[in-house]
């Protein structure tokens, strides 16, 4: 349905934002644009919905060419921008009701979904609230809901989760399938790396501009490795152990240490931490396959570069005191 | 979706948007015109008719002419700022629907100020003002054209450059402009770049409507004007569409 092809764009005295991206999404899929701030995700999708114009390369929606006729692009694309979308003034449900028939939809269906998102958010308590007493979880799931009342055949959605509360970040997600089960593509911008391994049918992670993978959580994991991670909770006090062999990446975060190792040293390495908590050293330890997140950090210091080199040596929470204990 | 449906929609959204702060607006629209009509001739120690109708007479257009080029680049300036200008963009909305839907609104702000100081003229200098029903496209002309000119002022330039030309500009329209007095009190270099920009014409278009029998009205202002209304708005139509 949505199809980009050696899309690039140059900012006016500014750096090369995206340089040749190509991807395309099908109708009933979640597409995750993943990327590290300053990627270039925000830009690919103002491309898409219209508002900036490519220097070179093509979009397509239906095989609709949108480039030469923004306006087939906003009708066909919805979009929660990245930034609020202020609604000092309204409430919750006045600004969504007036986008879904702003957007076209029957004042009736309007406010029968309407009212169906802000119950399936769990933001009712808010619905008659004015904007500028929201906080900013609700102004984005107000925002999210502005996107979905009347969606396009595209729905873009730009860092929906910011702000909002673990509770109803799941049942934003749910509200996010819902979409796509409904037939539209969505593109789900974030930089949130674990989320997006539960919640996207397919991803492309962008890296200065340009697109460095494609494919689904599955594939984007056989790809890189079939490691597994052991997480060591040390206890408190405890300096980290010395790393057996079979270790191919460690990092340290607080009393927390990550290990990488290859699938075939499982139970070495499971004895090895039983072990250590024998011996008092650790408080627990979980052995899991490596996450997404993982693969992320594995292919930007893949290829090379600034980013890479601070991402490889951060670890899942991306706490500054990270410390490589392997090296050490 | 039908183009008079968007533009009650969007109507409806900005006014919600801005409720708050409409009837402070239309308020201190009219105490402006009060100001103009009261507080003016008191700079003169005695005053002939004829000053007072140019007065009475100018104060309208002023309240439309500083709405248009101080209000609007400040407004929409700070709409671009916060982000809500590229949100209505993203919407199936015409330019132009957008473009006359705010128009309405601001329209609205201005009018009441406008009616109230022509009451105000009326009553503190007992003049007999001669209504034409070319009042209509006057105030349209003078509206459409300031407004568009402060939308696309607000969209192509920063918020503090857009805010600072707009202080600018409402000196030039209060001071070195003929709305207050004959363009013969200038001097001739000034009186003939007046003689092309549109504020003078904006002036007699509207004093012409109001005092016809003291002004008579002629085409020129009214062509003139309707140059710089489609000028304006094509520029403005341009900035609205450009992509970035």
């Amino acid at each position: 349905m949505l199809a980009v092809t050696g899309l690039t764009k140059t900012y006016r005295r500014g750096p090369r934002a995206n340089d040749g991206v190509t991807l395309s999404a099908a109708a009933g899929q979640v597409y995750g644009v993943l990327g590290h701030n300053g990627a270039g995700k925000t830009t690919l999708v103002h491309q898409i919905v219209g508002l900036l114009k490519p220097d070179a390369g093509t979009i397509t929606i239906d095989g609709h060419d949108v480039v030469a006729d923004p306006s087939y692009a906003r009708r066909a694309c919805s979009i929660e921008p990245q930034a609020q979308v202020p609604i000092t003034g309204m409430t919750p449900r006045q600004a969504i009701g007036l986008v879904g028939r702003l957007r076209g939809g029957r004042a009736a269906d309007v406010q029968r979904r309407t009212a169906d998102l802000i119950a399936a958010l769990d933001i009712e308590e808010w619905a008659n609230v004015d904007g500028a007493r929201l906080s900013g979880g609700v102004k984005r799931l107000v925002s999210f809901s502005m996107a979905a009342v009347a969606p396009g055949r595209v729905v873009v959605l730009d860092e929906p989760t910011n702000d909002v509360d673990p509770v109803r970040r799941r049942l934003l997600w749910t509200q996010v399938r819902a979409l796509a089960d409904l037939g539209a593509a969505v593109i789900l911008v974030t930089h949130n790396v674990v989320e997006a391994e539960r919640s996207v049918d397919r991803l492309g992670i962008l890296d200065h501009g340009r697109v460095i993978v494609e494919g689904s959580p599955a594939e984007l994991k056989e790809s890189v490795s079939s490691d597994l991670r052991l997480e060591l909770v040390l206890e408190p006090g405890m300096e980290p152990p010395p790393m057996p062999e079979f270790v191919t990446r460690s990092v340290q975060v607080g009393h927390r240490v990550v290990v990488t190792l290859p699938l075939a040293e499982t139970s070495e390495a499971a004895t090895w931490a039983q072990g250590l908590q024998r011996d008092g050293r650790l408080e627990e330890f979980s052995l899991a396959p490596a996450t997404l997140e993982d693969v992320y950090v594995e292919i930007l210091a893949r290829i090379g570069g600034d980013h890479a080199a601070v991402l490889a040596a951060t670890p899942l929470d991306m706490l500054p005191e990270a410390v490589d204990v392997r090296a050490s | 979706m039908s183009v008079l449906r968007s533009y009650v929609l969007l109507i409806a959204w900005q006014t919600l948007r801005n409720k708050t702060f409409l009837p402070l607006m239309i308020v201190v629209q009219a105490l402006f015109a009060f100001g103009i009509v009261v507080g003016y001739p008191l700079l003169f120690p005695s005053i002939d008719p004829f000053t007072i109708l140019f007065l009475a007479t100018g104060a309208p257009a002023i309240t439309l002419i500083t709405m248009g080029l101080v209000a609007v680049p400040q407004i929409v300036s700070q709409a671009k700022t916060e982000g809500s200008l590229d949100y209505m963009r993203t919407l199936p909305i015409p330019r132009l629907v957008y473009l006359l839907a705010d128009m309405t609104v601001w329209l609205g702000i201005v009018l009441p100020g406008v009616v109230f100081a022509i009451l105000i003229a009326a009553w503190r200098f007992g003049l007999h003002l001669e209504l034409s029903p070319l009042i209509v496209p006057a105030i349209l002309l003078v509206v459409l054209t300031t407004t568009s000119t402060g939308y696309a002022l607000a969209s192509v330039l920063p918020q503090t450059l857009a805010n600072l030309i707009s202080q600018v500009l409402v000196v030039f329209v209060l001071m070195f402009s003929p709305l207050n007095f004959p363009p013969d009190r200038l001097p001739g270099w000034l009186a003939s770049i007046h003689a092309v920009l549109p504020i003078q014409a904006m002036g007699e278009v509207i004093r012409g409507t109001l005092a016809g029998n003291v002004f008579p009205l002629t085409v020129a202002p009214f062509a003139l004007l309707a140059v710089w209304c489609a000028a304006t708005f094509t520029v403005t139509g341009i900035v609205l569409t450009r992509r970035g």
